[in-house]
């Protein structure tokens, strides 16, 4: 147990942020040593096995024996317009779905950052969606949107909508698992966006009244900038999040009716556990990872995501 | 002058209830009919037009426990979720204090990989998992999804309690340890019950991911360590879809979350962004 006369004498200096006493320099190797453990462990090496085993023509309904097939996984993967489709399919489900939670959440933060009698309740509903279990959310929605059945169909009955087919048809399924996505995930990017909204100063909206400004020249020169930095963060998770959008879509359609919600994580699904295909999988997988880290690199670089990070540290 | 001015405020705040209430009606709507659902008897699930008023049941609740083998799938669930989590939390807070608390070579780099770990898609690192989990005779067992849900939460602990750590001011630590305490000491009893919301807060989120988790768990499992949203989603077979059954699967895996989280709504936002955000 080292005394306090072994503290250095730089460390109680004022201002002196990491205060290193003697004795301790294999301390904050300690401290990370199960993290990165666990990290390479779990997390790298079967990151390093999966570029492998895409370098192979790995088939274990073909037994266990397989070969070293080079890059022919990605040469195939480059032309299986399937895979390319589904890519797509994602990107699009992605853009769309996070572009109307952004546009619903911050709407429902405005109305919500009134003081009114009763708000605070109406509120905690907002947040439940995305508290639920994905599957549970699935079979939910997909019991609400049976065409016949449906309690949804049976609403707009009421209100003189005609049967609508949701998920039961090509045309309409895509729509129908965005629709579920937002009903989700919009709660989660409310109560950050509601959170960054009641956590502004007063000072620059008390300017613009004095100034004169409408409500519409508020928010778009006041209340919008300042609020970048909490609208995305709250974008960024969500983006990565809808990419991998798996288990409400597995649940609803399948990927189906006709390929017409087939997204990334449905469509490796297929191939790595119905035809157990796990070289190709493999090669698809690591091609669908570098498309996230591109979009993710992307996003940060244009948002500044990490200097954002960075500057709450430092402050 | 004042009366149109006070029409006009009634009229903004029954603008303002209005869309309120259809939010809510909007985001609790599903909810409820997932909650009703789960009472109905198999007959009232299937009428059309839907009912409303019903004599509920829990024949559904009965049947997760008899032909669902619920009970399995509820202890799995706890043990695997519960040890991947203290994992996580033990792991990621001792990796947060080094961060917050020491001058560490490639910090930044550090950290920045941990977070990738959240970008990663589970869809990537499964087949790695699976074939790794056969050769070592893991496969279908607690372990493998203890090890792969320990590491999913690991980036959240990490991020978020650097940043709960920052948060308490590094002055109280040092005056402790010059009245002697040594920094596990100062740790354990300075720094630690500081601490303790903002670690609830995280082990709830950390819970909540890990406990909602279903495509690991579907294709790491075949028998012996289901979870429950794996036979959830057994309850939906092509043919004849037990709408009851999957509904009351539903309920039963969400209240926990829903609980907890409620309870520690206030940490939520914090948690949620990866500390970017105070709530």
């Amino acid at each position: 147990m080292a005394k306090s006369g072994t503290i250095n004498a730089p460390a109680l200096q004022l201002g002196a942020t990491k205060a290193v006493r003697a004795g301790e320099k294999s301390v904050p190797t300690l401290l990370l040593a199960p993290t990165m453990i666990i990290m390479t462990i779990v997390g790298l090496y079967p990151l390093l096995h999966s570029l492998y085993i895409s370098l192979t023509n790995y088939n274990p309904t073909f037994g266990t024996s397989y070969s070293f097939i080079g890059f022919a996984n990605y040469a195939r993967a480059f032309g299986d317009g399937q895979f390319w489709y589904s890519v797509g399919l994602t990107l699009a489900f992605t853009a769309i779905s996070v572009a109307l939670s952004l546009t619903l959440a911050v709407l429902l933060a405005l109305l919500f950052n009134q003081y009114r009698f009763g708000f605070v309740v109406l509120r905690t509903f907002l947040l439940i969606p995305m508290l639920i279990t994905p599957i549970a959310v699935g079979i939910t929605w997909r019991t609400m949107m049976m065409p016949d059945l449906g309690v949804l169909n049976y609403l707009l009955s009421l209100i003189g909508v005609s049967h609508l087919s949701w998920a039961s048809s090509p045309s309409s399924a895509l729509a129908s698992v965005i629709l579920v996505d937002v009903w989700q995930w919009t709660p989660f990017m409310f109560i950050i966006i509601f959170a960054g909204l009641r956590s502004l100063p007063k000072s620059p909206f008390e300017a613009a009244a004095i100034d004169g400004a409408g409500h519409l020249a508020t928010f778009m020169n006041v209340t919008l900038p300042m609020l970048k930095p909490v609208i995305v963060i709250a974008t960024l998770l969500r983006v990565v999040d809808a990419f991998r959008t798996y288990d409400t879509v597995y649940i609803i359609t399948r990927g189906g009716p006709d390929f017409a919600t087939d997204l990334l994580s449905v469509y490796l699904q297929r191939v790595n556990f119905r035809i157990f295909d796990l070289g190709y999988g493999s090669a698809l997988s690591w091609i669908a990872l570098v498309i996230v880290l591109v979009v993710v690199l992307v996003f940060v670089n244009l948002t500044g995501f990490l200097k954002l990070v960075a500057d709450k540290e430092n402050r | 002058m004042s009366n149109s001015r006070i029409l006009k405020s009634g009229a903004g705040a029954l603008a303002a209830y209005g869309l309120a209430i259809a939010a809510a009606l909007f985001f609790a709507f599903p909810i409820f009919w997932m909650v009703t659902s789960s009472f109905k008897s198999e007959v009232d699930i299937s009428a059309y037009p839907p009912v409303w008023s019903f004599s509920p049941t829990l024949a559904n609740y009965a049947q997760l426990f008899t032909e669902l083998n619920a009970w399995q799938a509820l202890l799995n669930s706890a043990l695997i979720v519960g040890l991947a989590t203290c994992i996580a939390m033990a792991a990621g807070t001792m990796a947060a204090y080094a961060l917050a608390r020491f001058d560490v070579k490639g910090k930044e780099f550090l950290a920045f990989e941990i977070l990738s770990i959240r970008m990663l898609p589970p869809i990537v690192s499964v087949i790695p998992m699976f074939i790794i989990a056969r050769q070592l005779g893991i496969f279908d067992t607690p372990w493998l999804l203890i090890a792969a849900y320990a590491l999913s939460g690991l980036p959240f602990v990490v991020w978020v309690m650097r940043v709960f750590i920052q948060d308490i001011p590094q002055s109280i630590e040092e005056a402790a340890m010059i009245d002697g305490c040594s920094r596990f000491e100062t740790f354990w009893r300075v720094t630690l019950p500081l601490l303790l919301p903002g670690l609830a807060a995280t082990m709830v989120i950390v819970f909540m991911f890990a406990w909602n988790e279903f495509l690991l768990a579907s294709m790491l499992t075949s028998q012996e360590a289901k979870t429950l949203p794996v036979i959830a989603a057994n309850a939906i077979k092509p043919k004849a879809i037990a709408w009851g059954l999957a509904s009351a699967a539903g309920v039963m895996m969400s209240l926990p979350v829903v609980v907890l989280v409620l309870l520690m709504q206030r940490y939520l936002v914090r948690g949620l962004t990866l500390g970017a955000v105070k709530g």
